[in-house]
């Protein structure tokens, strides 16, 4: 009744040998969530470009004399370079490899081995990003870990930190129950409040009976004209 | 061990790991004791993570651990390196071990845009429009009248402009012929043929006109250098090509990312002298003011101090990277 299911790896996922040689896998973030992030940042840089010329026309005129308007053109020359080549770099050392983008897809820049980052090959990763506009993408396509040409000289990957179920909601299963009846009745709880009321009862009935079957003491103390669902989750809780 | 039971008993050391990288990603201080607890901590949840993803895969305990074991790896493991470094110690150590080791693609480098360079020159002399084609007509029109080009970074460009505009445009070509590097060196040769080839064409331009002694005067105070950490830059890129190319008897991946390293710390080393040489660039080079000694001595002097730095002769080889 339990046999093995495949782990949780999905295509792309890289499979690192952490500490004790026990194997980790990375979730790898795609290339398509990858580009909205590119996006999602280049905007931002292009908003604070804006604001940074709008500042400088307003302190030159505010200032006109006495800073001139020679040195807020120069202040803008050096600011817009600053962000175009320091914005990546600066979020990314300062946040570890998180920059706007990646926070709002919630991805992150991690050392091949899953490890932090180092702010070297933050650094590198960043100082390519001219050259990876042209090949970037191409390079992401055909690597099966999605990395662009920084990454691969860095030695960095860039994975999905969403936040997975933290929840543990299933503690006490029959005896003989393996993972497979483990992950249908969490699946079930985690979803019972999306679907159809009647159609979540019907399925949790179903899993009571099977319960009441395989071991009938994880029932006790419930009544059995009560709520399948609480009683589900009643029988397979810790308490 | 029945599912329940590996949960039931080890759900408290889970909670209790999760708790204390919180606190230590908030900003908590550790102290040993507690950093040794959370270390072994994190083994022990590695291990249940084995455990789970080997006989409870796709349930919630194997994806919280799953998850608990990822984020214990991102804080508790560290890339080398991820410590910080001193500005001082990086040009004192850093910046002068990886100078030296880059000595055979400087050598190339120089080569290729000395060469470039005598080959623009001899093209300019031999077909004077070449210098049209990269000068543009005004420019020539202005050689024609005894005019050179650079005259207007005095006459309509105010200096504080034309000094960020050429640091920032500078910058910009030297992070191009590193970061060109990693096409397999191939953007590093374009950015050292190109500009070799560039200044041989304009010095070949002005020939004609007897105007080459007033550009050498315009460059002396700020060219031997920018020249030298343009080339330098693009030796770094391709130190980084010559990795990804060949990458010896050890594994590609770890070589290239050496190579990246080391040339990163030589683009960096280098970039601090372009805002120098901007401010040399539109404030001294054009000025009628300085003398052509005076220009030429400070040329010399900047080239000096910088192959000083970069080559560090108080550094021994068997000094540490800093």
């Amino acid at each position: 009744m339990s046999e093995p299911t495949p782990p949780i790896d999905r295509a792309g996922d890289e499979t690192v040998l952490a500490m004790d040689n026990i194997p980790l896998t990375l979730p790898v973030a795609g290339v398509g969530s990858r580009a909205l992030a590119a996006t999602l940042d280049y905007m931002l840089v292009a908003i604070l470009a804006f604001l940074w010329l709008f500042g400088a026309v307003l302190a030159g005129s505010r200032f006109e004399g006495r800073l001139g308007g020679a040195w807020a053109l120069a202040i803008v020359i050096v600011g817009l370079f600053l962000l175009e080549y320091g914005y990546f770099v600066g979020v990314e050392v300062l946040t570890g490899g998180r920059s706007f983008g990646k926070w709002a897809l919630a991805l992150q820049v991690v050392s091949r081995d899953g490890g932090r980052a180092s702010v070297g090959s933050l650094f590198l990763r960043n100082v390519v990003r001219t050259l990876d506009m042209l090949v970037g993408v191409w390079f992401m396509l055909l690597d099966p870990l999605s990395r662009r040409l920084g990454d691969r000289l860095a030695g960095t990957l860039v994975v999905h930190t969403r936040a997975q179920e933290r929840e543990v909601l299933v503690a006490r299963i029959p005896s003989g129950w393996g993972a497979r009846e483990v992950a249908v009745v969490e699946s079930l709880l985690r979803r019972a409040d999306g679907m159809e009321p009647g159609r979540a009862r019907l399925l949790a009935s179903d899993l009571l009976s099977c319960i009441e079957r395989d071991d009938p003491s994880l029932l006790a103390g419930s009544p059995p004209d009560a709520d399948p669902l609480q009683r589900l989750r009643h029988a397979v809780s810790a308490s | 061990m029945d599912y329940g039971r590996f949960v039931r008993t080890r759900q408290p050391l889970w909670d209790e790991f999760e708790q204390a990288l919180a606190r230590a990603r908030d900003g908590a201080p550790l102290d040993h004791p507690a950093l040794e607890t959370l270390a072994f901590r994190y083994r022990q949840v590695l291990h249940d993570h084995a455990l789970a993803a080997a006989r409870y895969p796709q349930t919630g305990s194997a994806r919280r651990l799953w998850r608990l074991a990822l984020e214990g790896t991102q804080w508790l493991q560290r890339d080398r390196g991820t410590g910080r470094v001193s500005v001082i110690g990086f040009f004192t150590r850093s910046f002068p071990r990886a100078m030296r080791r880059l000595g055979p693609q400087l050598a190339v480098a120089t080569l290729l845009f000395g060469s470039a360079a005598l080959i623009g020159l001899s093209l300019a002399i031999v077909q004077p429009s070449m210098g049209a084609a990269f000068l543009g007509a005004e420019a020539m029109a202005g050689l024609r009248e005894g005019r050179l080009w650079t005259e207007a970074l005095t006459t309509t460009i105010p200096p504080a402009v034309s000094s960020s505009a050429i640091a920032t445009n500078n910058m910009g070509v030297a992070i191009t012929a590193w970061a060109g590097g990693a096409l397999a060196g191939l953007g590093a040769l374009w950015v050292v043929l190109l500009n070799g080839f560039m200044l041989g064409v304009i010095v070949g331009a002005t020939l004609p006109y007897a105007m080459t002694g007033r550009l050498l005067e315009f460059v002396a105070a700020h060219g031997p250098l920018e020249l030298t950490l343009i080339v330098v830059s693009a030796a770094a890129g391709l130190a980084m090509g010559q990795a990804l190319v060949a990458a010896s008897d050890r594994p590609r991946r770890d070589v290239v990312r050496e190579a990246g390293r080391e040339s990163l710390v030589v683009l960096g080393g280098c970039l601090p002298w372009f805002v120098l040489l901007g401010l040399v660039e539109g404030l001294i080079s054009p000025s009628p003011d300085v003398t052509p000694a005076l220009k030429t001595a400070l040329g010399l002097a900047l080239w000096l101090l910088f192959a000083v730095l970069a080559w560090n002769p108080f550094l021994k080889e068997d000094q540490g990277l800093a």
